[in-house]
């Protein structure tokens, strides 16, 4: 096992990329690495023509991926929109990952993103030596990606500046940058593509400019829609954390998964899930990330300091972090839960109980 | 003689695929009969249905003209091959026959269930009727059979839609497209290769499920009729049917089998019990969104496509209508954008690898490029774009339901057309013109078609002008062949079905709002038959709440038919008998009741009174009933909440002085009485009226120190009637009333002192105006 910590999933889906590309048959857009529909096999899961399963990346429907692949597969460039841990950027590294074999062209837009990140910098010890020229401009993963006609990922797009963010507008719709200084201008070579993500519900974001906005297919990642679906997702994700991370995985996590699913869904919708009861719902999204972010936490403390068993007690800790990000608002939102709802249910006495107990 | 040369053509309903190929198949072959799947007694209005003012989508409607809620509807759209095989054998002059189970025995059918469900479930017989209503006649209805396995009433249903479920697509049509438009072959090779996957679905049901046993009894009889044509017919026979039926079309039954199975339907209806007429249908109808069996997804979408059936491109024209669609929403959409729309339709489509992006893919492609990834802004177009407001057209000289006709006929004289989108119209009752718009809609509302919604209501009775909002629904038709029983025009049946009403209506009150409603609608007969139900009826009435709440509409009557150019002689007469008898009445009335009843009577006292005051002048009816009221307020039984009101009437009327009111609230509000007694009273006298109190001394006085002299728990008690009651007075007058009770100031501003020194100066300015007035010049001087 290497080193590092998370290896970019170009390395760690190896295997499955390389099969997919050994029996691909079908039409390759110029500069991609495999045809469209291995692209959405290898988000969606399934078996190559020789009989190599394929892991699911994505789980939910078939028809958003297809939506995103298909926009990839024109010179539109993609914005993956959707609520916080939704899978976007997920999503967006196996796409460039599958499609260009690089999912780590990547910017991290925040507000202190400026044009000299999204366009060019300057070296500016050649910069004062020999003057203006093409060997001084540093080049951003934007940059780079026109020159080798492959795909930069922008992640956070609404976190910066809307200023900053319009210096896209004429990358994508004329494929090339300008650069003043020079008098010259770079042409993106073909098969570059953007894919941005953007979070639709956060605050103190910066909105796109319709300028931008149209030149954008907008793909909308969901929640999950049933339990079920999102069991499955967190299950995946937990035992593939555990590997890497060296935490054995219970046998009883598959359960308790279920468990902090049924009160996640709960709380995030507002309503018990048989529809009878209306609830509170607190200011945090409690997204399927975070959902498995709470499992790994209960298996890290599990392994560490109680000897490898995950209970309630486990789990709960990391739950209350999930749950009460405003410290007065959802404890009272929890308090209420916890009295109206877990108290009664069978087989969650020891969540009512820890939660309680931590609150 | 066994006729061999017979074609099978499985199709889709309502499918434009289905369609498209079947006008090619039918050139190819030049068929010299054809054949279609629909009830076989209607066959002599299938003709109609290619008739040059024929506009689907319309539908062949089917009732038994005794119980006219068994009805079966036949809808066909532009892009059925039904309707377009007619219209073809049309034009190719060549005799065309429906072949399926005569409506008379689906008919007989329908109310032999409806009868045995009313057996089992009387109760529940009210909520069977409207689903008899909805089943589909040309599919296979089954609907009343509630234990169907869902699998097998979807393959009953769309055979097709089954099998392109199974191959991966949402929406058959693109199956079928897809499927047909790849084997660009002829096109009756492709209708073989439907019968095959036919017989395959077919294959693993089992043959005595009882799910199947309508069909197959529709199936022997298609048979029979078949065979019974083909030994009139030399030349090629077309049969066109629900694609599931064709390999039992095909299938050899030895023709006394068939009618053995066909023996086991119940007895024809009579001839003259059914009756069949085409009626117009909406598209939003024949989506499978409004409940409707067979139907389609997106009509609008089928649409389209059958409209662009020859061009190879009909992406853009239909993305361009959405984006329209989406603009009129108000979103901007730049053609970029459809551009960009279509361009993502393209490679969607080649990601799917499908041969041509399909309804799905545009749906995806449209969320992505002009919504910008947002479902809600798609959802609130989609009603419109893909259902439509289309409404079918029927010949003039169609053998209408005498009821339909008579409103066609109304409707084409007043030039209101049915739209099926919402419209409004203002009417000017002044004109003859608004006048009879106005008849017809009131009269269609007692027939319970509101085609027409009055927006203003009420307030609108009297004047002049009504403002209507008109939506015409399919279902008005069915239900106005309901009413047939009623009569055959419109005013006759309406007339008719209030009369009916009226005559079993005991409530006093009732009776006398529905007389208005009649007039509204301009009914003479009803009205006069109401009037006379509501003099028989007064006679019996001894409830004194009846009488009061009948006067008030019956006085609206008598001024609002004055102004509507009727003669109403006896409703004056009846008017002053009811106020004689509740004035006779009501004293009494007002005895031992509790709070709840007080408050009712409390109300009808109130509204009769206001018509009565208005109407009657200053006769000796009303001085009965002022009568009335001074008993109510003497009378220590009466409800002190009605001795309140009555006390405050005779007060406004000046008919009680200041002394002697001043003398009863002393009494009422006398310490010795019990508070809620006192409240009553209060309750009575002020609630609307409280603003008396601003600028009467007496009264003020009177409810300031009983106020005062309350205890505070009895005074908490009663603070919610305070509230109430003074609340009527809006912050300016509360003020007023606050600088009264602690200022004192109210009566330095409404003193007024006259200044006799001004006095000379008035007589002066008067003159001079009287010199203006005869236009001296001089005036000034």
């Amino acid at each position: 096992m290497s080193d590092i910590l998370r290896l970019p999933v170009e390395q760690v889906y190896q295997s499955e990329l390389d099969a997919l590309k050994a029996d691909d048959t079908g039409n390759k857009p110029y500069n991609w690495a495999m045809s469209p529909q291995a692209v959405v096999t290898y988000l969606m899961g399934g078996k190559t023509a020789s009989g190599v399963d394929i892991s699911a990346k994505y789980i939910g429907h078939r028809r958003i991926i297809e939506t995103a692949v298909a926009t990839l597969a024109t010179d539109r460039a993609l914005l993956l929109l959707g609520v916080p841990g939704t899978a976007k950027s997920w999503v967006s590294e196996h796409l460039s990952a599958a499609i260009c074999g690089c999912s780590t062209q990547v910017i991290q837009c925040t507000a202190g993103t400026d044009e000299n990140q999204i366009r060019y910098g300057w070296n500016y010890a050649q910069l004062l030596a020999h003057g203006p020229s093409k060997e001084a401009l540093v080049a951003t993963p934007l940059l780079r990606a026109m020159e080798n006609g492959s795909l930069c990922r922008l992640e956070e797009l609404t976190r910066m500046g809307s200023d900053v963010q319009d210096t896209l507008i004429t990358v994508l719709s004329e494929k090339m940058l300008p650069v003043p200084e020079l008098n010259d201008a770079i042409f993106a070579q073909r098969g570059f593509n953007i894919i941005a993500t953007a979070n639709n519900r956060d605050k103190g974001v910066n909105e796109l400019s319709s300028a931008l906005k149209r030149r954008f297919n907008v793909v909308v990642l969901p929640l999950p829609d049933s339990v079920d679906q999102e069991v499955e997702i967190i299950n995946k994700r937990v035992a593939e954390m555990g590997q890497s991370l060296d935490l054995p995985v219970p046998k009883n996590t598959a359960d308790e998964i279920a468990k902090v699913v049924a009160i996640f869904r709960e709380l995030r919708g507002g309503e018990t899930l048989d529809g009878k009861l209306t609830l509170k719902t607190p200011t945090g999204n409690l997204s399927t990330a975070e959902a498995i972010a709470v499992m790994v936490g209960g298996l890290s403390q599990a392994n560490w300091f109680s000897q490898g068993q995950l209970t309630a007690a486990e789990i709960s800790q990391s739950m209350l972090g999930a749950i009460v990000k405003d410290p007065v608002q959802d404890r009272a939102v929890l308090e209420e839960y916890l009295e109206t709802v877990l108290k009664k249910r069978k087989g969650y006495e020891d969540y009512y109980h820890h939660l309680n107990q931590v609150l | 003689m066994a006729h061999s040369d017979i074609h099978y053509f499985g199709i889709r309903h309502h499918g434009p695929g289905s369609s498209k190929r079947l006008l090619a198949a039918l050139e190819q072959l030049q068929p010299q009969y054809i054949l279609i799947e629909g009830p076989a007694d209607c066959s002599d209005l299938l003709p109609l249905l290619a008739h040059q003012q024929m506009k689907p989508p319309v539908a062949l409607l089917s009732y038994a003209v005794e119980h006219a809620q068994s009805s079966i509807f036949y809808p066909f759209a532009e892009y059925s091959p039904e309707y377009q095989a007619s219209v073809w054998a049309k034009q190719q002059q060549i005799p065309s026959a429906f072949i399926d189970l005569p409506i008379a025995v689906r008919l007989a059918q329908m109310q032999a269930e409806q009868l045995h469900s009313e057996d089992e479930e009387h109760t529940n017989a009210e909520q069977l009727t409207p689903n008899n209503n909805q089943s589909d006649g040309k599919s296979d209805d089954q609907s009343n059979n509630q234990e169907n396995t869902p699998q097998l009433t979807a393959l009953l249903r769309d055979p097709i839609g089954v099998l392109a479920n199974i191959a991966g697509y949402q929406d058959a049509e693109a199956w079928w497209n897809d499927l047909i438009e790849q084997n660009r072959d002829d096109s009756l090779a492709i209708f073989e290769q439907v019968e095959h996957a036919m017989t395959a679905l077919r294959q693993p049901v089992a043959q005595d499920s009882p799910e199947l046993a309508h069909d197959h009894q529709r199936e022997a009889f298609m048979r029979l009729e078949i065979a019974k044509i083909a030994k009139l017919c030399d030349g090629p026979i077309a049969v066109i049917c629900g694609a599931w039926h064709v390999p039992a079309l095909k299938a050899k039954h030895s023709a006394k089998d068939d009618r053995a199975l066909i023996k086991a339907l119940p007895k024809k209806l009579a001839a003259s019990k059914h009756k069949s007429t085409w009626i117009p249908w909406t598209s939003a109808r024949l989506a499978t969104q409004t409940g409707y069996g067979a139907g389609v997804a997106a009509p609008m979408w089928y649409q389209h496509l059958w409209q662009h059936r020859q061009q190879d491109d009909h992406i853009a024209p239909w993305l361009v209508f959405i984006a329209q669609n989406l603009r009129e929403q108000g979103a901007v959409i730049s053609t970029a954008s459809v551009i960009e729309a279509q361009r993502l339709c393209l490679s969607l489509a080649a990601v799917r690898d499908r041969p041509q992006p399909s309804f799905e893919e545009i749906t995806d492609a449209v969320i992505s490029c002009m919504c910008f990834g947002e479902h809600a802004l798609w959802e609130q177009i989609h009603n419109t774009v893909l259902l439509g407001h289309q409404v079918g057209q029927i010949p003039d000289d169609t053998d209408l339901v005498p009821l339909l006709e008579d409103l066609q006929k109304r409707q084409k004289k007043y030039k209101l057309k049915p739209e099926a989108l919402a419209r409004e119209h203002s009417l000017d009752l002044r004109s003859d013109i608004g006048q009879n718009k106005s008849i017809l809609l009131h009269q269609l509302q007692l027939l319970n078609v509101p085609w027409g919604e009055l927006l203003d209501s009420g307030s609108s009775r009297g004047t002049f002008r009504e403002k209507w909002r008109l939506t015409w629904q399919p279902e008005f038709a069915i239900k106005l062949v309901e009413h047939i029983v009623y009569g055959s025009t419109i005013e006759q049946a309406a007339n008719n079905k209030v009369m009916a009403s009226l005559a079993k209506e005991q409530n006093l009150a009732v009776l006398a709002d529905s007389v208005l409603n009649c007039l509204t609608a301009n009914l003479s007969q009803a009205t006069e038959f109401g009037l006379t139900q509501l003099t028989l009826r007064a006679g019996q009435v001894s409830d004194c709440n009846d009488l009061l709440t009948s006067i008030a509409p019956l006085i609206d009557i008598s001024r609002y038919g004055s102004a509507r150019t009727l003669s109403l002689s006896q409703i004056d007469a009846l008017i002053e008998r009811l106020a004689i008898q509740a004035a006779l009445a009501l004293p009494y009335a007002c005895r031992n009741l509790n709070d709840e009843e007080a408050q009712h009577v409390q109300q009808n006292i109130n509204s009769a009174h206001r018509a009565l005051v208005l109407h009657l002048g200053d006769t000796d009816i009303l001085a009965k009933w002022w009568q009335a009221i001074e008993a109510i307020a003497h009378s220590d039984q009466s409800s002190y909440l009605l001795i309140g009101l009555c006390a405050r009437l005779l007060y406004q009327n000046e008919r009680l002085s200041r002394e002697q009111l001043s003398t009863m609230l002393d009494k009422m509000l006398s310490p010795a009485l019990p508070p809620a007694q006192a409240a009553r009273f209060f309750d009575g006298f002020f609630t609307d009226s409280v603003d008396q109190l601003l600028y009467d001394s007496l009264l003020l006085n009177a409810i300031n120190n009983w106020l005062l002299q309350l205890e505070e728990t009895t005074f908490v008690e009663f603070l919610p009637l305070f509230r109430r009651v003074f609340s009527n007075l809006d912050a300016m007058e509360r003020k007023r009333l606050f600088d009264t009770l602690f200022n004192n100031k109210a009566h330095a501003e409404i003193v007024q002192n006259i200044d006799t020194n001004q006095h000379t100066y008035w007589q002066q300015h008067m003159e001079k105006l009287a010199k203006l007035a005869q236009r001296n010049k001089d005036w000034l001087a």
